[in-house]
C-alpha cells in the first residue's frame, strides 16, 4: 500500500498536486479546532474591512474573520459531502453491479425500485423534507438526505457498465472456472469501475455541496451552522457583489473550486494507475 | 416474439408501476407537510382585515370544499385518480380556481425549451471538446482546456448565474431582467428575436455548468477507451485520426453518454428553479416552489406528475435501446 | 483536421445565437412605450393569475388594483389618520347603538363606459357579495352575513346599512386598510349568467382612472392605459390632476435586482428594499431618493411595528413577569437602532408607531405614565424602568456620524425606551431565582445553563436584525442565546403551533384611525390554544400563549366603542398600561420602509417636504400618490 502511493506521489503529477492540495484543505480543517473564534460569533472583529495581512480573507459585514469562518466551512461541508457520497456511491455501486449482473427477475425488480426512487424529483422532495423538519436539520441530517437520494442515478450508470462487461470474454471465463457471483462482481468488475467512480465520486461531492449551496440559498439549511453554503447564503444576503465586497464570496467559492480540483487530480492520478488497461500500457512503456 | 414478451411487455409494465408508485408517493408527502393549504388562504385572504371567528370558520368551510380536501384521504386519493385519468388536474388553491393544467401550460413552454435547448448544445460541445481532449491528452490546448473546466465545474450553480447577471445587467446593461420575451406569442421575427435575446444569458449559464460536466465525462471515457487495442491497431495501420475519433472511440463511448442525454432531458420538467428565480424566467420552476411552500397540492401534483413521466419514459425508452446501440449487451 | 471541424462546429453552435441575442437593442422593459407617458412601478410580487378582474373571487388579486381601478367608500391616510372620502362625502353616520349606517354618497362620478356610479351600484354589490359564498374575497361575505340585515338606498346617492347586530365598526369593512369593498358595476354584473365565482372579467369597466390594457401571461408584469375622461373618476376629481397616460406595475425579484433596474432607468418606484441595496441606488441613481432627501432617507410612519414576541408556554421561566421585564432591561435601543438598524426607524415601546396621528393618542398623552412606572426589583426597592431621552441620544448618534436630522428627534425618532441597566436586569433574575455561575452566565433555578431559542425568519429583513441585536445583547449579558434563522414558513409554522421560546414577529394594535379592537380582538384568551396545537382553526391569534383574563375583559371593553370615540382611546391607553406592566412582548421598532421614487422622468410623488398622501402605493390612501404624478420636462 505505502509503496504505491509512494510511487503514485513519485511519478505522477497530478497525483501530486492533488494530494497536496488535499492535505492542505485537511490542515485547514484541523485549524478550524483551534480557532480564536466561535463559529457562530458575530461582532468578533472590525466589519467590511479587505483582505490584508491582518485578516487574509477579509471580514464580512457582521464582524466575522472570513478565514477562520472558512476553517468551520470546508470541515462542515466536507463532512456532509463525505457523509452523503459514502452512502449515496456505497448503495448505488452495489446495488447497481449486482442487479445488473444477476439480471432476470431479481434485475427487473431492484430496477423497478430504483427508478421509483429516480423518478421523484429531489428538490422539490428536499425543500418538502426541509419544511417538515421545520428547522431541525443537522448536517448530519442533511448528508444523509442527501446520500438516500443521490443513490439511484448512479446505480443506472454502474448497472450499464456492467452489463457491457457481463459479456465480454474473461467474465465468462470466471463464471467456467467456478466464480461465484459476489466474487466476480469485485474482483473482476470493479476494477473496470473503479476510474468511472472515482470520477463519480467527484460529482457526487459536487452535487452534495451544490444541494447544499441550494438548500441554503432558499433559506432551508442550517443557515447558523458554516458551511460553503452558508457562507454564501449570508454573502448574498448582504449583498456582498452589490456593495463590491467580493472577498466575501470569493472564499467560500475559491475554496470550492480548489478542493474539488484536489479531488479531481487525485481520482485521475489513481484511476490512470488502477485502470487495468492502462497499467498494461504503462508497463510497456516504463522501465 | 419472445422479445416482445421476455423483455418489452414487463418493462412497460414496470414504466407504469414505477409512474404509479411514484405518483402515489407525491400525492402523499405534501399532505404530510405541516402547512394547510386553507388555513394558508384564510391567513392571506385576512392578514390584513381582523375576521370573526365565526366567519372565519365559515370560510374554511367554503374553502374545504371548493379545494376537495374533505372527506378522508383514500376518498381524496381515489377522485384524485378519476380526475387524472380524465385529464384535470384540478384547480390550484392559490389561485383559484385557475385549473392547474393552463398555469403549467403557461410555464412548461419556456422550461422546456430553455433547458432541452440548453441541455442538448451542452452536451453536443461537451462529446466534441471531451472527446478531443481525451484523444490528444497532450495537446497544449486540449490541457489548457481541461484545466479551465475543471475551474468552472466546481462552481456552485447560484454563483455562476448571479455572477453573470451582475456582468451582463449591472456593469454591463445589455440584457434584460424579467421575463421570457417581448410582446405576445407571435410568429414574427419580432417574437422570436426577443425569445432568443430573453434566454441567452440564462441558457449560457446552465450551458456552462453542464459542458463542464459533459467534457469531464466524455474526456475520461474516451481516454480509457484510446488506449485500447484496437485503436492502437488502427493507428498503426495509418487509419487517419479523424476516422479513429470519429467512428469508432466516440462510438464506443456513446453509451453512457446517450443514456446520460435521455435521463437528462426526462428531468427537463422538474424546471430549473434557481435559474428562474435569479434570471426572472417564466418557467414552472418557480411556481413549484411557491407551491410546496403554500401547499398548493393540485400544482405540486400536476408539476411533479409531469417530470415523473418525463423520467419514467426517457428511462423506458433507454432500456428498449440500448440493445441496439451496443451489440454486445443481450437482454437475459 | 477533425480540430478544425469541432471548432467550427463549436462557434456556430455559441455564434449563431449569441450575435441574435446581442444584436437586439438592450432594453429591458416588456412594453414600447415612450418614458414621458409610461410610469414603471414595483409591481412586489408576481402575479399567479392574470386577466381576471373579478377581484370579488378567492384569490382575486387586489393590491395595485386598488391604486389604480377599484374605489370603495373611504381610505385611511396612514399619515394623517384622516379619512380621504373615496366614494363617500360623509363619514360614517350611525345611530346610537350602531345597529344602522347611513352614508352619503359622492356625485358626478362615472364609471369608465359613461354610467354614471350611483347608490345602486352600492346597494347590489353588498347584496352580491352577501349572497354568493364563492366570493369569498377577504371574508367579505361572511362577515356581510354575520352582520348585515338588509342595505337599502335612501335617495340616488345615498344609502342605508342596517345591521342584524351592533357592530361600531361595521364600516371597516368599506375602509381600506389592506383592501375593502369594492364596488361592482350593477349594469355590468347583473347581466352575468352562471357562477359569480367563476367568472372571469377580462374587460373591466372601472371607477378608477386607469384600464387595464395588456399583462404577462407569466404574472411579471401588467400594463394600465389612463382612461379617457380622468375628470370622471374618483382619483381625477380628489386630486385634480389626469396622472400618467400609462402605468406599468412589474416585478423585477429581490432587492439587488430592483436595484439594479433602477439605476437602468427601468424603474420608477420600489416599496423597499434592504438597506445594502438602498445604499446602492443611492451610489448609482442620483435622480432617485427616498422619503428623506438625506439621512434617515426611510418612510417611518407605516402603522406597524417589530417585537421580540415571548411564548409564555416555551420556556418556564417566560412565564415570569420579573424575567421578561430583565430581558427587556438587558437591551440597548441605542446601540440596537443605530448599530444594527443603521438609525433609519422611529422606536416605540408601545406596539403603535409614533406617526404623527397616532402620538397625538397615545405616547403623548401616555408619556407622563411612562416616566413614572416603577416596577419592584426585590425587597421593595422600586426602579422607574423609562428613559425618555432615547431619541435624542439617537440624534447624537446621527450628529456625530455627520448627519442632519431633518426635525427634532421626537419627530424623527420617536420618544423613549427601556433603560439599558444590566445591573436592574440581574437584580430582577435573581429575585426570580435565578443564579450566576463563575463566568457570569446565568443559571436557571435547577442550576442547569440558561439556554433561549430565538427564531427569526432571515427574509424579514429589520425583523432579523433586531434579532441578531437581541441576540447579541442578552450573550453579553450572560444568557446563552441560540439564534435560528429560518425560512418563512419555518418561522411561521413554528409560531402556529408554539414550537418557540422567543420570536421577531410585527404588528400593531393600533389601526390608522387609533382604534385598537380589530388588531387586539384575537389576542382574547378565550382563543387560546396549548403548545402542539394550531391556534389558527380557533379563530384567534394566541402565539403568545396568554390565558389572562384581564386581556379579555379590555378587549370586551373596547367591542362596543364608537372607534374614535374618547371613550375608547382612553379604554386603549388603559389596556397598554396594563399590557406594558406584564411585557408581554418588547416592541422595539416601528416598520420602515425605503420606498425610493426616481425623478428621471416623473415627479410630484410625496415626500417629508410634500407629505400630500403616505407614499405606500398599494394601499390606503397612497393610492392617490400615482394621480399626483407629472412628467419631467
Amino acid at each position: 500500500m505505502f509503496t504505491t502511493l509512494r510511487d503514485l506521489l513519485r511519478y505522477s503529477l497530478s497525483f501530486r498536486f492533488g494530494t497536496i492540495i488535499l492535505l492542505f484543505a485537511a490542515l485547514l480543517i484541523v485549524l478550524s479546532f483551534f480557532s480564536p473564534y466561535e463559529p457562530d460569533d458575530r461582532r468578533a472583529v472590525a466589519r467590511n474591512e479587505a483582505p490584508s495581512s491582518e485578516f487574509i480573507f477579509g471580514t464580512t459585514s457582521q464582524g466575522q474573520d472570513v478565514f477562520w469562518m472558512l476553517t468551520f466551512a470546508i470541515r462542515n461541508t466536507l463532512i456532509i459531502a463525505g457523509i452523503a457520497v459514502t452512502i449515496g456511491r456505497g448503495i448505488g455501486v452495489m446495488v447497481g453491479m449486482l442487479s445488473g449482473y444477476i439480471g432476470g427477475m431479481f434485475d427487473r425488480i431492484v430496477s423497478s425500485i430504483v427508478d421509483s426512487f429516480i423518478v421523484i424529483p429531489r428538490l422539490p422532495l428536499l425543500i418538502l423534507i426541509a419544511s417538515i423538519m421545520r428547522g431541525q436539520m443537522t448536517i448530519f441530517a442533511l448528508g444523509l438526505m442527501i446520500g438516500v437520494l443521490d443513490w439511484a442515478y448512479p446505480s443506472k450508470r454502474y448497472r450499464a457498465q456492467v452489463l457491457s462487461l457481463r459479456e465480454r470474454e474473461f467474465t465468462h471465463t470466471a463464471v467456467f472456472s467456478g466464480m461465484s457471483s459476489w466474487k466476480i462482481v469485485i474482483q473482476e468488475h470493479l476494477p473496470f469501475i473503479v476510474p468511472f467512480l472515482l470520477a463519480d465520486i467527484v460529482s457526487g461531492f459536487l452535487f452534495a455541496i451544490g444541494i447544499e449551496v441550494t438548500l441554503s440559498i432558499l433559506g432551508l439549511s442550517d443557515t447558523d451552522t458554516q458551511s460553503i453554503g452558508s457562507m454564501i447564503y449570508w454573502g448574498n444576503y448582504y449583498q456582498s457583489l452589490l456593495t463590491n465586497k467580493v472577498w466575501v464570496l470569493i472564499a467560500p467559492i475559491g475554496a470550492s473550486i480548489v478542493i474539488v480540483i484536489g479531488f479531481y487530480l487525485v481520482s485521475v492520478g489513481l484511476s490512470d494507475y488502477l485502470d487495468p488497461r492502462k497499467r498494461l500500457l504503462r508497463l510497456q512503456v516504463k522501465e | 416474439m419472445t422479445l416482445l414478451r421476455t423483455y418489452i411487455l414487463p418493462r412497460i409494465l414496470q414504466w407504469v408501476f414505477v409512474i404509479f408508485v411514484g405518483v402515489s408517493i407525491t400525492f402523499l408527502i405534501p399532505r404530510l407537510s405541516p402547512v394547510n393549504p386553507v388555513e394558508n388562504m384564510i391567513g392571506r385572504l385576512t392578514s390584513f382585515q381582523s375576521m370573526d371567528p365565526e366567519a372565519s370558520n365559515r370560510m374554511r368551510e367554503t374553502l374545504t370544499d371548493l379545494y376537495g380536501l374533505d372527506g378522508s384521504m383514500l376518498d381524496q386519493y381515489i377522485s384524485f385518480w378519476g380526475r387524472l385519468l380524465r385529464g384535470d388536474l384540478g384547480p390550484s388553491f392559490q389561485n383559484f380556481p385557475r385549473p392547474v393544467n393552463d398555469i403549467i401550460g403557461d410555464g412548461i413552454w419556456w422550461t422546456v425549451g430553455l433547458l432541452g435547448t440548453a441541455t442538448l448544445v451542452s452536451w453536443v460541445l461537451g462529446i466534441l471538446l471531451g472527446s478531443l481532449a481525451g484523444y490528444f491528452p497532450n495537446s497544449l490546448w486540449a490541457q489548457f482546456l481541461e484545466k479551465t473546466v475543471i475551474t468552472i465545474y466546481p462552481i456552485p450553480y447560484y454563483i455562476v448565474a448571479f455572477v453573470m447577471l451582475m456582468l451582463f445587467t449591472f456593469y454591463i446593461p445589455a440584457f434584460p431582467l424579467v421575463g421570457g420575451a417581448r410582446g405576445t406569442p407571435a410568429l414574427t421575427w419580432d417574437y422570436i428575436s426577443s425569445v432568443l435575446y430573453f434566454g441567452f444569458l440564462p441558457a449560457m449559464s446552465i450551458i456552462l455548468g453542464s459542458t463542464a460536466f459533459r467534457f469531464i465525462m466524455a474526456k475520461a471515457l474516451t481516454s480509457t477507451e484510446a488506449s485500447s487495442d484496437y485503436v492502437r491497431y488502427a493507428e498503426l495501420a495509418a487509419v487517419p485520426q479523424r476516422k479513429i475519433l470519429l467512428y469508432y472511440v466516440i462510438r464506443n463511448t456513446m453509451l453512457p453518454q446517450v443514456t446520460d442525454l435521455a435521463l437528462s432531458l426526462g428531468t427537463i420538467f422538474g424546471g430549473a428553479l434557481i435559474t428562474e428565480i435569479v434570471f426572472g424566467y417564466p418557467g414552472v420552476g418557480y411556481v413549484l416552489f411557491n407551491a410546496i411552500n403554500s401547499a398548493d397540492y393540485n400544482i405540486i401534483m400536476g408539476i411533479t406528475l409531469l417530470s415523473i413521466v418525463g423520467i419514467a419514459t426517457a428511462s423506458l425508452l433507454v432500456d428498449m435501446i440500448y440493445p441496439f446501440l451496443d451489440p454486445r449487451v443481450r437482454l437475459r | 483536421m477533425v480540430r478544425k471541424l469541432v471548432l467550427l462546429l463549436s462557434l456556430v453552435l455559441l455564434a449563431v445565437p449569441t450575435f441574435i441575442g446581442v444584436a437586439q437593442e438592450p432594453q429591458g422593459l416588456p412594453v414600447d412605450l415612450p418614458r414621458e407617458d409610461l410610469f414603471v412601478f414595483d409591481q412586489i410580487f408576481r402575479y399567479g393569475t392574470v386577466g381576471n378582474y373579478n377581484v370579488w373571487r378567492t384569490g382575486g388579486n387586489t393590491p395595485h388594483h386598488h391604486a389604480l381601478m377599484l374605489e370603495t367608500l373611504w381610505y385611511r391616510d396612514q399619515e394623517s389618520g384622516e379619512f380621504i372620502y373615496g366614494l363617500a362625502t360623509s363619514d360614517p353616520m350611525y345611530n346610537d347603538d350602531f345597529t344602522q349606517l347611513n352614508v352619503d354618497l359622492r356625485e358626478g362620478v362615472l364609471w369608465s363606459d359613461g354610467v354614471e356610479f350611483t347608490a345602486d351600484d352600492v346597494v347590489f354589490t353588498v347584496e352580491t357579495i352577501k349572497a354568493t359564498p364563492e366570493l369569498t374575497q377577504s371574508g367579505w361575505n361572511a362577515s356581510l352575513n354575520q352582520f348585515l340585515e338588509s342595505v337599502e338606498k335612501t335617495g340616488d346617492y345615498s344609502v342605508q346599512f342596517n345591521l342584524s347586530q351592533s357592530n361600531p365598526r361595521f364600516h371597516n369593512l368599506f375602509e381600506t386598510r389592506w383592501n375593502g369593498i369594492y364596488m361592482m358595476p350593477k349594469h355590468i354584473v347583473e347581466a352575468v349568467e352562471g357562477d359569480l365565482g367563476a367568472w372571469e372579467w377580462t374587460d373591466p369597466v372601472v371607477l378608477g382612472n386607469y384600464i387595464p390594457i395588456d399583462a404577462d401571461p407569466n404574472g411579471f408584469w401588467e400594463l394600465f392605459e389612463r382612461r379617457a375622461d380622468p375628470e370622471n373618476s374618483v382619483a381625477g376629481i380628489i386630486t385634480g390632476n389626469a396622472g400618467p397616460k400609462y402605468a406599468l406595475s412589474i416585478f423585477y425579484g429581490d432587492s439587488s435586482r430592483k436595484a439594479i433596474a433602477m439605476s437602468r432607468g427601468e424603474l420608477d418606484v420600489y416599496f423597499d428594499v434592504d438597506i445594502e441595496s438602498f445604499e446602492t441606488t443611492l451610489d448609482t441613481t442620483p435622480t432617485a431618493r427616498s422619503w428623506y432627501t438625506d439621512f434617515p432617507w426611510a418612510y417611518p410612519n407605516e402603522v406597524s411595528t417589530r417585537q421580540l414576541a415571548f411564548n409564555l408556554e416555551g420556556d418556564p421561566l417566560l412565564a415570569n413577569a420579573d424575567v421578561r421585564w430583565a430581558l427587556a432591561l438587558s437591551l440597548n435601543m441605542v446601540e440596537m437602532q443605530t448599530e444594527y438598524i443603521g438609525g433609519v426607524a422611529k422606536i416605540t415601546a408601545i406596539p403603535v408607531p409614533p406617526t404623527a396621528s397616532l402620538s397625538k393618542i397615545y405616547h403623548e398623552p401616555m408619556e407622563e405614565w411612562f416616566v413614572n412606572l416603577q416596577i419592584d426589583l426585590g425587597d421593595g426597592e422600586m426602579y422607574n424602568p423609562y428613559d425618555p431621552t432615547v431619541s435624542e441620544q439617537i440624534a447624537a448618534w446621527a450628529e456625530d456620524q455627520g448627519f442632519t436630522v431633518p426635525g427634532t428627534p421626537t419627530e424623527v425618532f420617536g420618544y423613549g425606551w427601556w433603560k439599558f441597566d444590566p445591573e436592574a436586569a440581574e437584580k430582577l433574575l435573581l429575585k426570580a431565582g435565578l443564579t450566576r455561575d463563575g463566568s457570569g452566565n446565568w443559571l436557571t433555578p435547577e442550576g442547569e445553563p440558561w439556554v433561549l431559542d430565538l427564531q427569526s425568519p432571515p427574509d424579514e429583513n429589520d425583523a432579523f436584525r433586531v434579532a441578531n441585536a437581541a441576540s447579541d445583547m442578552w450573550s453579553d449579558f450572560g444568557i446563552d442565546v441560540s439564534l435560528s434563522g429560518l425560512e418563512r414558513n419555518v418561522w411561521d409554522q413554528n409560531r402556529f403551533v408554539g414550537q418557540y421560546e422567543i420570536a421577531t414577529p410585527w404588528t400593531t394594535f393600533a389601526l390608522a384611525s387609533g382604534d385598537f379592537w380589530p388588531e387586539v380582538q384575537s389576542r382574547h384568551p378565550k382563543y387560546y390554544a396549548p403548545v402542539g396545537e394550531d391556534y389558527r382553526p380557533l379563530g384567534g391569534n394566541s402565539e403568545l400563549r396568554i390565558q389572562d383574563p384581564a386581556v379579555g375583559d379590555f378587549i370586551d371593553a373596547m367591542a362596543g366603542l364608537d372607534p374614535v370615540s374618547e371613550e375608547n382611546f382612553e379604554v386603549n391607553r388603559d389596556f397598554l398600561k396594563y399590557w406594558t406592566e406584564n411585557m408581554y412582548f418588547i416592541t422595539t421598532i416601528a416598520f420602515k420602509k425605503f420606498v425610493t421614487w426616481d425623478e428621471k422622468y416623473w415627479t410630484g410623488f410625496p415626500t417629508a417636504e410634500n407629505p400630500n398622501y403616505m407614499p405606500l402605493y398599494w394601499f390606503q390612501g397612497g393610492k392617490f400618490a400615482f394621480q399626483n404624478l407629472t412628467p419631467v420636462s
